[in-house]
């Protein structure tokens, strides 16, 4: 029954958003899986919730691809943590997919806000 | 659970394992310093994080990485999967093991028998067994030593042509004599069969019609009676008491060129000069010769077969009065030579194969359901899984894995069980007068066999369900509310369709071993036409052991009168043959006055009796008189045909007087006897002449009536012809009733195996329907609750759930008899007394089938009728 519940009320990130959402994240500096979750929920005024069964796939995925490195470091709570980075390719592809971002936003809100006289005519 | 470990992979996976706990142990120290107790953030923490080895699964399929990696990440999981529900494991992998073995199993008695057809020799495929004139089941040696030179010299399509005769014959002169099996070779034997020898030489071209006292080992004479002396070349050895020089020993497992038959020692065609008539004539005693011919590379049988009628078309208009019967040549690939065991192999070995592969898809159906069954009660992970960003194909590719773990495992078991099976096939062979080695063979074709089988059905029990579950779409599964429906109808169809399969698949089965049972309890229940019981026979090495022909006339002689003497005997007389026992003598017939018309074979069975043959078989003198001691060399050679000789040669005359010429000598008729068999039970009836033992007899066999169990007598008997000569070779002593099993051997073969397999098929297929039925009828509890509460009755729900099983199995009744009317056809031929499509075995099949698929669905219907409303509606 857990796993459904907290399955149930996840929020579906559209795909590549999340790639997105985490390179922006590391733009502020390196991070942690966890320091990313939490910053993601912070800005996002507790909305996003970002799955760790997502996460970390995506990091790892991301790194794979050499948009971000990882390194171990000591948190200033001493906990010793993996640190990601975002790398020069990463930022170009935060850039792109900026960009696409703003394209879909941009053509769905044209489809939500049209304007009636317009449809009728 | 260390599969393949990569090195990194190793360390990567520490890292991950650690990167979650430093995740967790941040957050507890959040929680923690939030107020919540270090317990309570724990708990927490860790429901928040989720599914930790779910996750990490996901994130190492990121790592990408060698293929290697990725199957063995794949197989981790697959037999994690496996692990997680036992009895699901066990039952698949017994059941595929089984189903495998039994094909391996089949496989490997033709691997032993077809594929294997002379060991030792090179590139048998290209090697051909040559049959003259008719074609019939087990011919006798169609060619004289001149026409097979003929034909060897003359043609233009074979590499090389050999020939060979062979019988049992006495090793004297050790401490004890020892009967082998001998065969008289061409020259070019060992040459044609591409066969070095591993001591010495073979044969030269020019001692094959000289007589040149030489002699080849087999290998395992050489070791067991000769102690693989490594000096044995040139040593003089003692063949029924004749002095031959070995001159080479043939390498292991080489057992000559007969299928099925092992030849112990070889010698030239005329090694003692003393086969001179044989070796210079071309008709009667001197046709003794089987031959093998090696193609050309590139020629096919059929120019092949050409060319040879070209050559012996030429040799029968030379010598038209030493052909006068059919003529024709015709050639067999050794898998399936009339010559030796394959002939019979490939009547029977291939359709119980086929059986074999029914049983294979059969279970495979029922292990795709299963599978289907568990991968809908997984749907939630597998939606999870594909939500995640795993794809179709990866999800199909592993839910695949687990088909092929598991039937790699029951592949592995059925390696280990066949290892065995493959060598119980000589255990449906009877102890008999030839020197059978059939068995069958575990080398790396069955193995790849194995192999193949399973990973196929692997296949078929993991794609059909994985492909149908990877199509739900992860969104609604993961929203559905309840498992209150079996994963849709697709599933359910599915399911179904897999029935019926099972359903239409063991049917056949069951009809093909009940005509196969029948046929066999029609064999042993039919009248030969002659006596079996209460009849001992006892085989004496006369011709072999080296005697001179008057003094084996004294001990034959002998032997009758001591052996009469015997209390408990009643009859005693003496043959040179056995009904039943899969061998016969033919030779070329020809009546007085007769002309035959071209083609026609003129070969008859001939068997050489004593005086009080026929009483003591019960076989009835029709017309004339029994042979008497009078019927003896001095008298006028005389014969006594079977009705089916007389009513072929002298139709609608009295056959008493004619005469019948055979090896170039004149037979009166003084007799007929009624027709009894000569082979198998279902033969169809030929013509068979029988002459007097004291006139033309050759080997010598003891036949006896006795008063009591025939086996009491066996020592009895030994010692009376021992009392004669103490070197007397005395073998084979047993009753006829064992003898003539042979003649069943194969009916036992395929109805204890279709037997098996239907046994197999019936109980796959009813719990096939119930596992179906019972799991449908589970998943619909809710809904019957509400039925029930909105008041149908128990009886509505019985026939709610009976009714949806019984169309199952009505379906997979009806394709099943469609199917059987088809299969029945292949098995036609072997059947004995039945019809293919015999109404009673169809009915009571389809009546059994019926009954247990109703007993099947019927118990989930009633557990269903019993249910409590109110609970029934609670349970989701």
């Amino acid at each position: 029954m857990s796993e459904k519940d907290q399955y149930k009320n996840r929020i579906e990130l559209l795909q590549g958003t999340l790639d997105m959402l985490i390179l922006q994240t590391l733009q502020w500096g390196p991070q942690h899986g966890y320091g990313i979750v939490q910053a993601l929920r912070l800005r996002s005024g507790d909305v996003l919730q970002v799955e760790t069964g997502s996460l970390y796939p995506a990091l790892h995925r991301l790194e794979r691809q050499g948009w971000v490195q990882s390194e171990w470091k000591q948190s200033e709570s001493k906990q010793k943590a993996r640190y990601y980075r975002i790398t020069a390719k990463g930022k170009k592809q935060l850039a792109s997919d900026l960009d696409r971002w703003e394209q879909i936003v941009e053509a769905i809100g044209s489809v939500m806000y049209v304007k009636p006289e317009e449809s009728a005519s | 659970m260390k599969w393949f470990p990569g090195f990194g992979f190793q360390r990567r996976n520490r890292e991950l394992q650690e990167e979650i706990d430093a995740h967790l142990q941040m957050a507890i120290a959040d929680r923690v310093a939030r107020g919540e107790t270090a317990e309570a953030a724990r708990q927490a923490a860790v429901r928040e994080f989720g599914n930790i080895p779910l996750v990490q699964d996901v994130t190492r399929q990121m790592w990408g990485g060698g293929w290697f990696e990725q199957i063995g990440r794949d197989v981790r999981y697959a037999l994690r999967q496996l692990r997680k529900s036992p009895g699901f494991t066990i039952t698949a992998t017994a059941m595929l093991a089984v189903a495998i073995c039994a094909n391996s199993t089949v496989f490997s008695w033709i691997d032993g028998t077809m594929l294997r057809p002379i060991p030792g020799a090179r590139d048998t495929d290209d090697l051909v067994s040559l049959q003259r004139g008719e074609r019939n089941f087990s011919p006798t040696p169609p060619f004289s030593y001149l026409d097979y030179r003929d034909l060897r010299e003359q043609n233009h399509t074979f590499t090389g042509i050999l020939a060979y005769h062979h019988d049992w014959i006495t090793l004297t002169g050790g401490a004890l004599p020892e009967r082998a099996y001998i065969a008289n070779v061409s020259a070019n034997y060992f040459d044609v069969l591409g066969i070095k020898p591993v001591l010495g030489r073979f044969f030269l071209p020019e001692e094959e019609s000289r007589p040149v006292p030489n002699v080849v080992l087999g290998y395992s004479l050489w070791k067991t009676r000769y102690a693989a002396d490594p000096a044995i070349v040139g040593k003089s050895i003692e063949i029924a008491r004749h002095p031959v020089t070995v001159i080479g020993v043939a390498p292991e497992g080489v057992v000559g060129a007969m299928p099925g038959i092992r030849e112990d020692l070889w010698v030239t065609l005329d090694p003692l000069g003393t086969d001179v008539w044989r070796m210079t004539h071309r008709s009667g005693g001197a046709v003794w010769l089987n031959v093998i011919g090696r193609l050309r590379p590139g020629v096919s049988r059929g120019q092949a077969a050409q060319d040879l009628d070209t050559v012996m078309h030429n040799i029968v208009a030379a010598f038209p009065d030493d052909h006068l019967g059919d003529n024709r040549i015709t050639l067999d690939p050794m898998w399936r030579s009339p010559f030796g065991a394959n002939g019979y192999m490939a009547a029977t070995l291939p359709i119980l194969l086929a059986f074999a592969a029914v049983v294979l898809l059969l279970t495979s159906a029922n292990v795709a359901t299963l599978t289907l069954v568990r991968f809908v009660s997984r749907r939630r992970e597998l939606a999870i899984r594909q939500s995640l960003g795993a794809n179709r194909i990866q999800l199909v590719r592993q839910m695949v894995l687990e088909g092929v773990v598991l039937s790699i495992v029951a592949g592995a078991v059925a390696l280990v069980l066949t290892s065995w099976t493959s060598k119980t096939f000589a255990w449906f062979f009877p102890a008999n007068s030839n020197p059978l080695i059939l068995n069958g063979s575990m080398d790396h074709k069955v193995v790849i066999g194995i192999a193949v089988s399973s990973l196929l059905a692997g296949m078929l029990c993991g794609a059909l369900p994985a492909w149908r579950s990877a199509h739900a779409p992860a969104i609604e599964v993961l929203k559905a509310e309840s498992a209150s429906i079996s994963g849709g109808s697709r599933n359910r169809k599915l399911l179904s369709g897999l029935v019926v399969a099972q359903i239409a698949l063991s049917l056949p089965l069951l009809v093909c071993s009940g005509l196969f049972l029948r046929t066999l309890r029609n064999l042993a229940g039919a009248n030969p036409g002659f006596e079996q019981d209460h009849i001992l026979t006892a085989s004496v090495g006369l011709n072999i052991a080296g005697y001179s022909h008057d003094e084996e006339l004294v001990i034959r002689h002998k032997i009758l009168d001591r052996v009469s003497a015997l209390p408990g005997v009643k009859v005693a007389s003496l043959t040179d043959w056995i009904p039943m026992t899969l061998g016969h003598k033919g030779d070329d017939a020809y009546p007085e006055g007769y002309v035959p018309h071209p083609h026609e074979s003129l070969q008859v069975y001939h068997a050489e009796v004593a005086p009080r043959y026929f009483e003591s078989l019960h076989i009835p003198i029709l017309e004339g008189r029994e042979f008497t001691p009078d019927d003896d060399e001095k008298a006028p050679r005389v014969l006594i045909v079977d009705q089916t000789a007389a009513r072929r040669y002298w139709p609608g005359q009295d056959p008493l007087g004619k005469r019948l010429r055979i090896w170039g000598g004149l037979f009166t008729v003084v007799g007929v006897a009624r027709n009894s068999t000569h082979m198998l039970v279902n033969e169809s009836p030929e013509p068979i002449v029988y002459m007097s033992f004291f006139q033309v007899g050759y080997e010598t066999i003891v036949q006896v009536k006795t008063e009591g169990n025939p086996v009491d007598l066996a020592p009895a008997v030994e010692n009376a012809i021992h009392e004669i000569d103490t070197r007397l070779p005395v073998f084979d002593v047993r009753p006829m009733r064992e003898s003539t099993q042979m003649a069943s051997s194969f009916a036992v073969i395929q109805s204890a195996l279709a037997g098996m397999f239907a046994l197999i098929g019936l109980v796959l297929a009813v719990t096939g329907i119930y596992g179906v039925v019972a799991y449908r009828t589970q998943m619909r509890t809710h809904e019957i609750g509400v039925r029930m509460a909105l008041g149908a009755s128990r009886v509505d729900v019985l026939r709610l759930v009976l009714l949806q099983g019984l169309w199952i199995t009505g379906i997979g009744l009806a394709l099943g008899l469609a199917f059987a009317l088809g299969l029945t056809r292949l098995i036609a031929r072997l059947l004995y007394g039945i019809g293919a499509n015999d109404p009673v075995t169809v009915a009571s099949v389809v009546t059994l089938l019926g009954a247990m698929s109703l007993v099947a669905c019927y118990l989930p219907a009633h557990r269903a009728m019993r249910r409590n409303p109110v609970s029934a509606i609670r349970e989701l």
